[in-house]
């Protein structure tokens, strides 16, 4: 875990309303795994900071994805390269990709496009074929950008590749990685209960501390979407018990 | 996270305080519920504190309340984790053993929903290697049962503190609730059970409402106010304790800075905790500890003890 202090090097519109911010974090892009994620402040700014999955590494670059879902996000969209934020990580526990899997499907729906670039680049490194399946809204919502050896589109109102869910969209193979919104991925582990999913979660301090990331498990009790998460097996997260409540969500039918 | 942060290190200035028969190498302290045991945060912070105090522990173990448990305000954040954790049997033996290694105090934030329970507690821990002291928790908005109730009644609060008095020889501190219309009653309720020093403040309860869910934001519908937004509150009832007990307060409440812990030991408090702002940055206690020091250093001051402060007694 490092503790960074970032310079803004960049920003793209990569869907609507959708932009990657890239920022100089050069001991964290050397480091972070498929799935980790950094806990983001800014001065002045709000109380807590914000996490985002690490989108890309590009040299001693790294990327996040992000919206303007409120006022805090909405300032970080607002700064303009060469300012600086606190940039602390990576952190959390991230997806398991191993080498000798033949296939890997990547489910994202909305913004859960961050955490998955990382993860389609290291399979890909791994010899693993990558299918990506890419949902949103509409086609205006969907992330222009991808990897993988397949892309398939899925849009709730058909405006771009297949009409309906992402996760009615994607084939199986032998490794499923999803992130989107809780209710995509309660859906994805009604299919794949081996799945790894990346949660949502509100979060403090994302180092495991404040325990206000709690994500309630099938066996009882909660564990910290910061420090055992953001990803778990499908399987083992008592879906009904966590709310899909970042109002970037998209709306995915039960 | 490379930067020096040694409690006491400024060798131009002594910023040791004794709290009671305690001495601490610094002022600062980790506050319960944000420090976790000690084992997750960074050694370079560990290397600031004064003394830490562990998350809130009951006899059993306990699974904390549901989603979503924090949600973030002005300056400020609510919370309410309900206690979440493993119980004390688990934190004798995964926790303490380590405890028995740092070179600082580690107090064990206690809670219980009966008198008994907590003086069961303190007798459990008492002894165990690691466990330095008492920090009674008397002021947690977020259980059913306990907590806060004991914090406003001033026989409930001595009770409480007389039975944990009654089972151990080690420090006992006791967590003061803001959520009272005089903190000075229950402060000289508790001092006269036995307490050694008290805590001044826990949280706020507060609420939030979600405006589109129409519900509270967070599932226990009512949290505990921290941070920055409560610093003013908190000064003033530090003070307000300070004046009504001879025993030492530790102020608490909103500090992110050396400027906010300076205003609590000013205005009577003989040490200080830091607790939300540890969140944000990982690095705040050990430059709030600098900054004790180098403000001290500015102002000519060899001592903490040195520091002016105003403390009419009445």
């Amino acid at each position: 875990m490092f503790l960074v202090d970032a310079r803004i090097t960049g920003k793209r519109l990569v869907a609507r309303d959708m932009y990657v911010i890239t920022m100089h974090a050069p001991q964290i892009a050397a480091t972070v795994l498929p799935g980790q994620f950094v806990n983001i402040g800014w001065s002045p700014g709000p109380l807590l900071r914000r996490p985002f999955s690490v989108y890309r590494v590009d040299g001693e670059r790294i990327e996040i994805v992000l919206k303007a879902v409120g006022s805090g996000t909405a300032q970080l969209l607002s700064m303009i390269q060469g300012d600086r934020v606190s940039c602390l990580g990576p952190l959390g526990h991230g997806f398991e990709i191993r080498a000798g899997t033949r296939t890997a499907v990547l489910v994202s729906g909305g913004l859960g496009v961050a955490s998955m670039t990382l993860a389609a680049r290291q399979a890909a490194a791994l010899g693993i074929r990558v299918t990506w399946v890419h949902g949103a809204r509409t086609k205006e919502d969907l992330c222009s950008e991808s990897d993988g050896d397949d892309l398939i589109w899925a849009t709730d109102d058909g405006s771009k590749g297949v009409k309906g869910t992402a996760v009615a969209a994607a084939p199986d193979a032998d490794l499923v990685l999803a992130c989107g919104p809780n209710r995509m991925l309660a859906a994805a582990a009604e299919r794949w209960p081996d799945a790894q999913v990346a949660v949502e979660t509100y979060m403090g301090c994302g180092t495991g501390v404040c325990l206000g990331c709690a994500v309630p498990l099938k066996r009882g009790g909660y564990d910290r979407a910061c420090k055992e998460g953001p990803v778990y097996r499908a399987a083992d997260i008592d879906w009904e018990a966590l709310p899909s409540h970042l109002s970037y969500a998209v709306p995915v039918p039960a | 996270m490379n930067r020096q942060a040694r409690a006491g290190r400024n060798a131009n200035v002594d910023t040791s305080v004794e709290v009671g028969i305690l001495k601490l190498r610094g002022p600062v302290l980790a506050a319960s519920g944000t420090f976790g045991y000690g084992t997750e945060v960074p050694l370079l912070e560990r290397e600031a504190l004064g003394a830490m105090v562990s998350k809130g522990i009951f006899l059993r173990p306990r699974a904390g309340t549901p989603p979503p448990r924090i949600a973030e305000t002005p300056s400020g954040m609510l919370n309410a984790i309900g206690l979440q954790g493993p119980g004390v049997e688990a934190l004798i033996r995964d926790y303490a053993p380590r405890w028995a290694e740092w070179d600082f105090p580690v107090f064990v934030n206690i809670n219980g929903e009966s008198a008994d329970e907590y003086g069961e507690l303190a007798a459990r821990l008492d002894g165990v290697p690691g466990v330095a002291g008492f920090e009674i928790n008397i002021s947690c908005p977020n259980v059913e049962q306990g907590g806060l109730y004991f914090g406003n009644d001033p026989r409930a609060a001595a009770a409480v503190t007389e039975a944990v008095r009654k089972r151990t020889r080690l420090p006992v501190w006791v967590k003061l609730t803001p959520m009272v219309t005089d903190i000075g009653v229950i402060a000289r309720a508790v001092e006269a059970a036995g307490a050694d020093a008290l805590c001044a403040i826990n949280t706020f309860v507060g609420m939030s409402v979600d405006l589109n869910s129409y519900e509270p934001r967070l599932s226990f519908r009512t949290g505990g106010l921290s941070g920055p937004a409560i610093r003013p509150l908190a000064v003033h009832l530090a003070h307000q304790a300070a004046r009504a007990v001879r025993i030492p307060v530790i102020g608490v409440g909103g500090i992110a800075r050396a400027e906010d812990a300076l205003e609590f030991l000013v205005a009577g408090c003989t040490a200080v905790q830091v607790g939300t702002a540890t969140f944000v940055n990982p690095l705040a206690i050990a430059e709030v500890n600098d900054g004790i020091a180098a403000f001290l250093e500015a102002k000519g001051f060899s001592s903490l003890a040195d520091l002016p402060r105003f403390l009419p007694r009445d």
